[in-house]
């Protein structure tokens, strides 16, 4: 869809608003309306912070009124305006027509009618500079695991181009199923504005580039301001004999109390509830929420392996630091909602977190980003973020001690996942107009402008560039500003924190969190020990390695290390 | 004229001097050589390209799908052939022929490959690819406490048929009496069986019983129950999933003896009556015999389908809490989709075959001897 048209619908579009919302709603409108041209919008600040162009800053800002903050979500004529608002790195680098009888096929997800849906739009005017067209196979995310595996296993791979997150990149990179990204195409990018984990050796592999990252994935802390303003509360607290003013748990040992504090107590009249924990298992992804529990009393400074012995692969599952992290699940339970041994990572976080239940919970970042844009959630105004909790001490796998650090509690947040990328197969490297297509499209889908967009925007992806967390930015675009600091920072935090715990990427990752639900879900249920089920765990896990080839794991872990 | 017939009528005449003996003659050999020529290059093309897979030669075809032509043209010349070397008990076969080729291609080479993927080792994830383990993945599993928990779950679920059963017995009575709207009731009825069980799933297990604002939670707090978490006890949770279950299954059964009870003759209840016998009396000495064949095959049929549970399960539980709700099919599920295990995936379905098979043959002897004095 050309610009002009576009235009022209959403003309006509708020012509009808006028008429039917009235004054209120003209003036949006004509905010709207403004939006078309270049360079009016450029703040000297905002140039000051950024380091911009003047034309880039007014291209960014064009883009973040399209369709604009709270005014509803956006459609597929959005997603093609924005895309061809992005076009001109792919026009520099790229002659009109180039690729004309150049077909290639995608293979992505269509999770809540996003991903692929807005890479179509994205990718539209792509289509009709370049001449290629892209044919598309859309999964579900429940389905997407096997369909790459069974491709991978029989020989059957059908696409050109792959969304995948970076745990998977065991499993495809490092069988050479890969092509290497062109050095125009890390330029064309900016691979240096990335935040500091995605850099090598995430999207590497035998020290070669493989990856276009177009999100960003760490857990983060949310929680309820108003729960941690509360006066009666506050008073409730000094009168049971708590130590220190009631306030944001900094610690997982704070998180314990609180959350046991809280049973019985009402805000708002409705019951009071603290952390929730997602203990029904979830494909595998479920592991991630114990993982983030234990980080901070696993994840000893200096070192980068957590989860397996690097040299040996034996799991540290079983260690110390893990029980103790299984135990807080299994006394936190009876202190949280009745129900919450039925209840899994999606239903915790949106259901009950966005929906009044509940007052810390941990998540990607698509609670924050959904809290004030979401019609259900009904915490908008009185949520708040943070990096993942601490611990008052650290297990130190290498001498088997409890340590307390001298400098405060040990930090470690959880960068689970890794964010989404986009991967173009090896097969199109033995043709070159294809190859150069392919990684065409993946560096327009990863461009530096549209991945603004996409983090503001309900996309399923989260923020993965420097250049993203420009506060002024976001407010220019109509974020609250307090609201936007807070998850900006428990975002970028925890990105860059220097004690985060790395994203495992070997092959069949999943595999080994899938079998830590089924044993967690017997330890929560009650019917073994922690550390009971911990050493099973451990167990199962041991035969696994086996089973994939315990040599080519080491291999593929120390890799993910950077070792 | 057939072959059997030109040959019944030239018996007085020297063979080699007869053209319809001869002509019959040679198209016998023609026939046979067809299916032969046929079979010969089924054959081969399969062995080369089994070779071939298994990296002993260096040609063969880069997909199986030739394979499957061959069997296609095997099956017609085997067709043709058989025509023609047998004449009218040949062109008899041609009613069964296809049938019985398409049940080889499509149910027990699929059974046969399956234990030959139940003896691999075989994880998608894996580099070095399936290798052949013996009977290690049936070691596992005797040891795998997940997969006899599942099985122990399924005992109940099985043993809840009985009282399905008996609702359903009870509805088909309802039913089959002269009440009003009875013609309305019947359709009602089936609506429940008419619904996805995923959907299902969602409208009840998920929001109906939700803890906070289920309507079904609400309700169960309205009697006294303050913490109605449907899920979070096993027992609950169990027969929760059971009644889930129940209330979509139950609608099939009550047809099923619904047709039972319509077929039966209203002569001998009536005769009953007669007798002087009481309505409970009429329905356990008459009706429920009468009804057995039609009940032992309603019972027959819902077992073979809540065997095979796991939609509901997967959707509401996940199989939890702490595999409470578990069935072999959802295990199995996990093993599959979320390890990519087949090899292993692939022997518990297989050896749940065997057990399926074993136990509805021990079934069906059982409601033989009950039925024996009825039919």
């Amino acid at each position: 869809m050309k610009i002009e048209t576009y235009e022209q619908i959403m003309r006509a579009q708020l012509s009808r608003r006028r008429l039917l919302q009235g004054a209120a709603m003209t003036g949006a409108a004509a905010a709207l309306g403004t939006a078309g041209g270049l360079g009016g919008f450029a703040s000297p600040a905002h140039a000051q912070a950024s380091g911009l162009s003047d034309a880039e800053k007014a291209l960014r800002k064009q883009i973040l009124q399209i369709p604009g903050v709270g005014k509803g979500s956006p459609t597929d004529a959005d997603y093609r305006k924005v895309g061809e608002l992005c076009l001109a790195p792919t026009k520099a680098a790229i002659k009109e027509g180039e690729f004309k009888g150049v077909e290639l096929t995608f293979m992505g997800l269509n999770n809540q009618n996003t991903h692929d849906f807005l890479f179509r739009g994205f990718l539209h005017s792509w289509e009709e500079y370049t001449g290629a067209k892209i044919n598309w196979i859309d999964l579900a995310q429940a389905d997407y695991n096997a369909r790459l595996q069974q491709a991978i296993s029989t020989g059957t791979i059908d696409w050109d181009m792959l969304e995948m997150g970076a745990p998977f990149e065991g499993d495809v990179c490092g069988r050479g199923l890969t092509s290497e990204m062109p050095d125009w195409v890390k330029k064309m990018i900016d691979t240096e504005d990335y935040v500091n984990y995605l850099k090598p050796p995430v999207g590497t592999w035998d020290g070669k580039l493989y990856r276009v990252s177009i999100d960003g994935d760490c857990h983060n802390f949310n929680y309820r301001t108003d729960y941690f303003s509360d006066k009666d509360l506050a008073k409730a607290w000094k009168d049971a004999g708590h130590k220190g003013e009631w306030g944001l748990p900094k610690t997982w040992q704070e998180v314990q109390e609180v959350t046991k504090f809280l049973k019985g107590k009402t805000i708002g009249g409705q019951p009071a509830w603290g952390y929730l924990d997602p203990p029904k298992p979830w494909g595998g992804f479920g592991f991630y929420f114990l993982a983030s529990r234990t980080t901070a009393y696993a994840k000893y400074p200096g070192e980068a392996a957590w989860l397996f012995d690097p040299d040996t692969m034996k799991p540290r599952v079983n260690n110390p630091a893990f029980v103790r992290a299984i135990q807080d699940v299994v006394d936190a339970l009876p202190y949280e909602p009745p129900n919450q041994i039925n209840a899994d990572p999606n239903e915790t976080g949106f259901a009950e977190f966005l929906g009044g239940t509940g007052s810390m919970v941990v998540w990607w970042g698509d609670v924050g980003a959904a809290a004030k844009t979401s019609d259900t959630s009904v915490v908008g105004d009185v949520c708040g973020f943070s990096i993942l909790p601490g611990s008052d001490d650290v297990y130190n796998s290498k001498t088997g001690k409890w340590e307390k650090p001298s400098s405060g509690p040990n930090y470690a947040p959880n960068l689970a996942y890794l964010g989404w990328g986009i991967y173009v197969m090896k097969k199109v490297d033995s043709d070159d107009k294809k190859h150069k297509a392919a990684w065409s499209a993946a560096a327009h889908l990863g461009g530096k402008d549209l991945a603004l967009w996409t983090s503001a925007y309900p996309s399923g992806f989260q923020c993965y560039r420097n250049s993203q967390h420009d506060i002024d930015e976001w407010v220019e675009a109509g974020y609250d500003r307090g609201y936007i600091t807070s998850y900006l920072d428990s975002q970028f935090n925890s990105y860059n924190h220097p004690n985060a715990a790395i994203e495992p990427r070997i092959p069949g990752i999943f595999q080994y969190y899938s079998l830590a639900e089924d044993e967690l879900a017997k330890v929560f249920a009650g019917q073994e020990k922690p550390q009971e089920g911990a050493d099973k765990i451990a167990a199962a896990w041991e035969k696994l390695t086996d089973q994939l080839g315990r040599e080519q794991q080491i291999k593929f872990y120390k890799a993910a290390l950077g070792k | 004229m057939t072959a059997s017939a030109s040959m019944a009528a030239a018996d007085n005449e020297p063979e080699f001097d007869n053209p319809d003996i001869v002509g019959a003659h040679a198209r016998i050999a023609a026939g046979k050589a067809l299916i032969w020529a046929a079979s010969i290059l089924f054959v081969a093309a399969l062995l080369v390209q089994t070779l071939y897979a298994a990296g002993a030669i260096g040609f063969g075809f880069a997909t199986w799908r030739p394979i499957l032509y061959a069997y296609a043209l095997w099956g017609i010349a085997l067709g043709v052939g058989q025509v023609m070397a047998r004449g009218e008990a040949g062109l008899r076969a041609l009613f069964v022929l296809p049938a019985a080729l398409f049940t080889l291609a499509v149910a027990i080479f699929p059974t046969l490959f399956g234990f030959y993927i139940a003896s691999l080792d075989w994880n998608l994830a894996a580099l070095g690819g399936p290798h052949f383990n013996d009977f290690d993945n049936f070691v596992q599993m005797f040891h795998d406490p997940y997969y006899w928990n599942a099985l122990a779950n399924m005992v109940f679920y099985v043993v809840m048929v009985l009282a399905e059963y008996a609702i359903a017995f009870g509805l088909a009575l309802l039913l089959n009496a002269e009440i009003r709207a009875r013609k309305f009731f019947r359709v009602a009825f089936l609506i429940p069986f008419m619904l996805s069980p995923v959907a299902v799933s969602w409208m009840i297990g998920k929001s109906l019983m939700e803890y906070r604002f289920g309507p079904l939670a609400r309700l169960a707090r309205d009697f006294g129950w303050q913490t109605p978490a449907f899920f979070a006890y096993p027992w609950t949770a169990r027969f929760t999933i059971e009644a889930l279950d129940a209330w979509m299954w139950i609608p099939f059964m009550v047809i099923l003896l619904l047709a039972g009870l319509q077929a039966m003759s209203k002569e001998v209840i009536e005769a009953a009556k007669v007798d002087g016998a009481s309505p409970w009396q009429a329905f356990w000495k008459v009706t429920f015999p009468l009804m057995l064949p039609v009940s032992i095959t309603t019972l027959l049929i819902r077992i073979i389908f809540k065997l095979k549970l796991a939609d509901i399960v997967i959707t509401v539980t996940g199989g939890g809490p702490g595999g409470a709700t578990d069935t072999v099919s959802s295990f199995i599920y996990r093993v599959y989709r979320d390890r990519s295990n087949v090899g292993y995936g692939t022997a518990l379905a297989m050896f749940y075959l065997i057990l399926i098979i074993l136990f509805l043959m021990l079934l069906l002897r059982i409601a033989k001897r009950f039925t024996r004095n009825v039919v």
